[in-house]
């Protein structure tokens, strides 16, 4: 059963790392040392929740409140620093949908590789690329270097392949679509489907308009602490009368 | 930030091993995208090469004196190990600063970038190979039964190249000047080791230490000697090899197990 265990999570950033950051410096600091008190940033500070089967999850929050954090400790990106990280089941993130993509490469191949990446095997790929060549649109571009694409045409087969998927847990951060109004529609249904499929999903966001109709549960985060956790109505409310009042 | 204990850093790697469909894929299209847009394609690996070869053939073959019968083919082996290992602390060393985008968006183990540039370095230097071939056919280099030898060679050399992948790629993306300052010291071990020069020229003169001592003698030599004499290396040459490896193997797990917990972060 695919579930997400986070206990006294704490994530913290090193920011002047410069005066370490090559063997040169290193020496150089060693031999005259500067004094600097590093800046430490605390991108999570003791986090703690349990995610179940089934549920769908929204993380809201101010910029720089620790929700792409959380999701990549999620994703086993980020190590956590203290405290424990079960995470059971097969874990797909979608941050973005480029990364992969070698512009050299074909959309065929692109497909191909990205599909991999994402945890499709070899096997699924050839099933699947049929219905992802499709949902495209392109065509023959398809068998075209993707350096000829445009901007949207990029976007839709990086959206087509990485929406190929059948996760466990699935992990969004911000997906904004972009392109034509026809495609903005179709990828929202998609979308709808990927998030049906998973057994688990979380996603952060900051449409808070959308949020309801995907997610019964929210977490509110700010400073990388969980500052309210509960059913999306409330959670919602509460972040906004939050924001009037700092206002 | 904690270390990993020994256990984790094994599963990692066997992990990462598992998923060679996607290191597979991706460092086969390393090789295609780096000679896709030029007109010779991978013909410029045996252009390098062809030019190094005529170059120092002509120029140490007379001024040591050499046979170029003999001197071509232990020359153009010997470049052609040397490129392997160099390529796989220079470019090798940058597999995680390469491979950012997927080390900080798709949380897969970052084994899997060390063995996508093992894939692109190691097929880089079979494909130089046949030069070895032309050479040794211009010049008739016997092949028998001993030239097998040459195969536990490369798989001895090819281990060799994992780990220098895993300790600079580990290295390089704490300290981003590793691979840069290596490569300044890799360029000195270039004219110490026997490569365009014969061991013979400093054993006569009894400075055979400055040889023996030299892990990449050793590891040139089991590939070279098998290829140009159809003969195995030399007991002690296989010792010094192994000694080098667990060296390195050591020292890979070290890094391992101090940093690939946190190479997101160092990024």
């Amino acid at each position: 059963m695919p579930s997400i265990f986070l206990n006294d999570i704490n994530v913290k950033f090193i920011v002047d790392a410069e005066m370490t950051k090559t063997i040169k410096s290193t020496v150089a600091q060693f031999l005259r040392p500067r004094k600097t008190t590093p800046r430490i940033v605390h991108a999570l500070q003791s986090v703690s929740l349990s995610i179940r089967d089934g549920e769908r999850v929204g993380l809201i929050g101010p910029n720089g409140a620790g929700k792409s954090t959380l999701l990549k400790v999620m994703a086993r990106i980020y190590p956590q620093n203290g405290g424990e990280a079960l995470i059971e089941g097969h874990v797909c993130p979608l941050f973005e949908f480029i990364t992969g993509f070698e512009m050299e490469a074909t959309g065929w191949d692109n497909i191909r590789t990205r599909a991999l990446l994402l945890g499709i095997s070899p096997k699924e790929i050839e099933n699947k690329i049929e219905e992802i060549a499709e949902f495209t649109n392109l065509g023959e571009f398809l068998d075209m270097p993707v350096r000829c694409y445009s901007s949207g045409m990029l976007l839709r087969l990086a959206f087509a392949t990485s929406t190929a998927v059948d996760p466990e847990i699935l992990l969004l951060d911000e997906v904004m679509a972009a392109g034509d109004a026809a495609f903005i529609q179709q990828a929202r249904k998609r979308m709808d489907h990927l998030m049906k499929r998973a057994s688990i999903v979380v996603f952060a966001t900051h449409s808070l308009n959308v949020l309801p109709s995907f997610c019964e549960r929210t977490i509110w985060l700010d400073h990388g602490r969980v500052m309210l956790d509960g059913p999306t109505p409330e959670v919602i409310s509460a972040y906004e009368r939050s924001i009037l009042i700092r206002q | 930030m904690e270390q990993t204990t020994n256990r984790k850093v094994f599963e990692e790697v066997i992990q990462a091993a598992r998923l060679w469909p996607i290191w597979l894929r991706i460092g086969l299209q390393d090789i295609r995208m780096r000679y896709r847009r030029s007109a010779v394609g991978v013909g410029w690996i045996f252009i390098n090469l062809a030019i190094m070869i005529i170059a120092v053939g002509i120029v140490y073959g007379n001024l040591l004196g050499q046979e170029l019968k003999e001197f071509l083919p232990f020359l153009t082996i010997g470049l052609i190990s040397w490129g392997y290992i160099t390529s796989s602390i220079v470019e090798g060393g940058n597999a995680f600063v390469i491979s950012e985008g997927y080390i900080k968006q798709i949380g897969l183990p970052i084994y899997i970038y060390i063995f996508r540039f093992l894939v692109s370095i190691t097929i880089t230097m079979l494909i130089s190979l046949p030069a070895y071939l032309v050479i040794a056919f211009i010049y008739s280099v016997q092949f028998g039964l001993g030239t097998l030898w040459a195969l536990l060679g490369f798989v001895l050399l090819s281990i060799v190249s994992f780990l220098m992948i895993a300790i600079f790629s580990h290295l390089n993306a704490r300290f981003r000047d590793a691979s840069h300052i290596a490569s300044v010291c890799l360029q000195v071990m270039f004219f110490i080791t026997p490569i365009i020069w014969p061991p013979e020229v400093l054993r006569k003169r009894g400075i055979d230490w400055i040889i023996d001592f030299n892990p990449f003698y050793h590891l040139l030599e089991i590939v070279r000697r098998p290829l140009t004499m159809s003969e195995p290396a030399t007991f002690i040459n296989y010792i010094a090899v192994a000694i080098f490896i667990i060296l390195l193997s050591m020292i890979a797990w070290m890094f391992t197990k101090r940093l690939s917990q946190r190479i997101a972060f160092l990024l």
